[in-house]
């Protein structure tokens, strides 16, 4: 929605206009300001979608016609008529607000009990009875990186790190708490390293509060599968067939690209023993293009593997 | 020509308001002026009204007349249909919904709030990536409402009765009733095939108390096809401890005197099972059936061979 461009499709104006049409009718008078911020249209396209609608509904009779007008940045609308009440839910829609209800009924700190819990009650007697169950682990540090991360309180953690095979202490400063792919990451300030990093709550093995409590700083979280946890650890460009697509969706990645009938992948590299192992599963077809100290490392680990069976 | 908006909302009030059904020439009539000249033209463009209708999510319901009008359909959206049902929400509920909304970060979670009359709130604190597929709303509403499903999986299509959706990890599975082949299964939802069809509403009952965790199989190596599959496994003493702890005493087919054990592990799906065992790289070696076996030293071959 926001850094849209172009012409808006039709059915995207119909869509938000089923919307604003009962919303504005229930609150009679508004400013522009107001709906442009809550639909999320520039000034011009609130305008021009609501004029549009003044000139709708079933003519010859007045009280069948859409009464809205707009007079020095405010929006007026008269007796309602038609479009009283929003279009219904569609499936997306309700898939999607009961599913965020209910991860976030499962998020650290969640009142399960509480107002969602009720507020998810009416949802699904509405939208039926079904069963969707959304796991989220509960790492045993969570509750305290969440409470830090609420106010910037500064931890002293002890870290296991798989890919150097090792534990570390360090302080750090939770910013932002999140879910991805099965696992709950923190971004923190890293005062070991001066930086900004992100680490897997369920790898924290140590936690405590140091007492510490830092400026308060606003973080992004980035989207699905457009991060990696260690972006100091190497990468390799992995060429894999149409069937290798997996690969993708399970492990950070740093670019995928179609490549004839497969993919090209550069994934970061945990460890040498980790890529060894994902060679061995991907098979033939599958080969590292670099770095060149890895292009032969699948038919090495093959020739070793295949030992065993001679 | 009215710009198409225009005309979209007035077919939506027409067909709202009208008592009865009205075909194609009845709108156009209706709506005068509004569609282009020319029967070619008036078609295109209704027919794509009809589609944008749908594709927000308007109940059009169209039925095909009979006496005088034999053979034609006649169109309407039933208010009722169409309302969104006021869910009264009280203002803690909806102010816990918004905060839900904009931790998952699911732009039709946004929308839906919208028609709610929710407001929109900054990203909080905590927040979740969910992952999202195209057919996950159609398989929770076919599961609402009883509905079998039609799918494509590995090439041949399943008849299945939705009983739930589970996201484990980062993947989405749908668990019910395979109608065929008689058995509670479990399918990935991102690797189903082509279209997802959905039949007639109350085609079946749910279990009572069904629960997907507790019927998915807890082990991948069991997704597939032939759940009895079973192959035997040699793990060498380094890594024997950690793997008999992992598949359990039920598992464990011998103990060998130099440490190392031999296994008994699911192979129905042979994917999961080759993760599995390279997973243990050199530490493990496949002793039966001979054609698992046989098929692992070809998979090394070819890969020994590539170099």
């Amino acid at each position: 929605m926001t850094g849209r461009r172009g012409p808006r499709p039709t059915s995207d104006r119909l869509r938000r206009l089923l919307v604003m049409l009962p919303w504005l009718m229930e609150h009679g008078e508004v400013t522009v300001d107001e709906m442009c911020d809550r639909f999320e249209l520039t000034e011009a396209e609130l305008v021009k979608d609501l004029e549009l609608a003044a000139m709708c509904g079933l003519p010859p009779f007045v009280d069948e016609m859409v009464d809205v007008f707009i007079d020095e940045g405010r929006v007026y609308a008269g007796v309602p008529r038609l479009f009283t009440r929003p279009l219904r839910l569609t499936a997306p829609e309700g898939f999607a607000l009961l599913a965020a209800a209910r991860v976030a009924m499962q998020l650290p700190g969640a009142d399960v009990d509480g107002a969602l819990a009720r507020a998810l009650q009416k949802l699904a007697a509405v939208l039926g009875d079904d069963a969707v169950v959304m796991e989220t682990p509960q790492p045993l540090a969570a509750a305290m990186v969440v409470d830090a991360a609420q106010r910037s309180a500064r931890l002293h953690i002890t870290y296991w790190s798989p890919a150097a095979d090792q534990r570390t202490e360090r302080d750090i400063t939770p910013r932002r708490v999140f879910f991805d792919g099965g696992y709950w990451y923190v971004i923190a300030d890293d005062h070991r390293s001066g930086e900004e990093r992100t680490f897997r709550i369920d790898r924290i093995e140590q936690c405590e509060l140091t007492g510490v409590i830092d400026e308060p700083r606003e973080v992004e979280v980035p989207r699905a599968d457009t991060w990696f946890a260690d972006d100091e650890l190497p990468a390799a460009v992995l060429r894999v067939p149409a069937s290798g697509g997996w690969v993708a969706e399970r492990y950070p990645t740093r670019s995928v690209q179609q490549d004839g009938d497969g993919w090209r992948i550069e994934v970061t590299v945990a460890s040498e023993r980790w890529l060894r192992d994902l060679l061995l599963r991907l098979g033939a077809e599958a080969h590292v293009v670099e770095p060149a100290e890895w292009v032969n490392l699948g038919a090495t680990a093959a020739a070793e593997v295949l030992r065993r069976y001679s | 020509m009215a710009d198409a908006l225009e005309r979209v909302t007035n077919l939506v009030a027409l067909l709202m308001e009208a008592r009865s059904p009205l075909t194609q020439d009845q709108i156009i009539h209706e709506l005068a002026g509004q569609y282009p000249a020319g029967d070619a033209a008036q078609r295109g463009a209704f027919e794509r009204d009809k589609a944008m209708l749908r594709e927000i999510g308007v109940p059009l319901e169209s039925e095909v007349l009979g006496g005088n009008d034999a053979g034609r359909t006649a169109y309407r959206i039933d208010r009722a249909r169409y309302e969104l049902a006021d869910l009264q929400l009280a203002p803690d509920e909806q102010a816990a919904l918004q905060l839900a909304v904009a931790a998952a970060r699911l732009a039709d979670a946004q929308f839906g709030l919208l028609k709610l009359g929710g407001d929109r709130s900054s990203a909080p604190v905590v927040v979740a990536n969910i992952p999202d597929l195209p057919a996950l709303p159609a398989i929770r509403e076919a599961s609402a409402a009883r509905a079998q499903v039609v799918f494509g999986y590995h090439g041949s299509l399943r008849r299945l009765y939705p009983y739930a959706l589970l996201l484990r990890e980062r993947y989405w599975y749908v668990i019910g009733l395979d109608v065929d082949r008689d058995e509670v299964r479990t399918y990935r939802v991102d690797r189903l095939e082509g279209e997802l069809a959905v039949g007639e509403a109350a085609a079946f009952e749910r279990p009572v108390d069904f629960d997907p965790r507790s019927t998915f199989p807890t082990d991948p190596k069991l997704l597939g096809d032939e759940p009895a599959a079973r192959a035997e496994v040699l793990i060498d003493e380094p890594r024997a401890a950690a793997i008999a702890l992992e598949l359990g005493d039920a598992a464990l087919i011998s103990q060998r005197p130099d440490g190392s054990i031999v296994v008994e592990v699911p192979c129905a799906n042979i994917d999961a099972f080759r993760s599995w065992l390279f997973g243990i790289g050199e530490y493990a070696e496949v002793l039966a059936p001979a054609e698992v076996r046989a098929g692992v030293v070809a998979w090394l071959q070819a890969m020994a061979g590539a170099r």
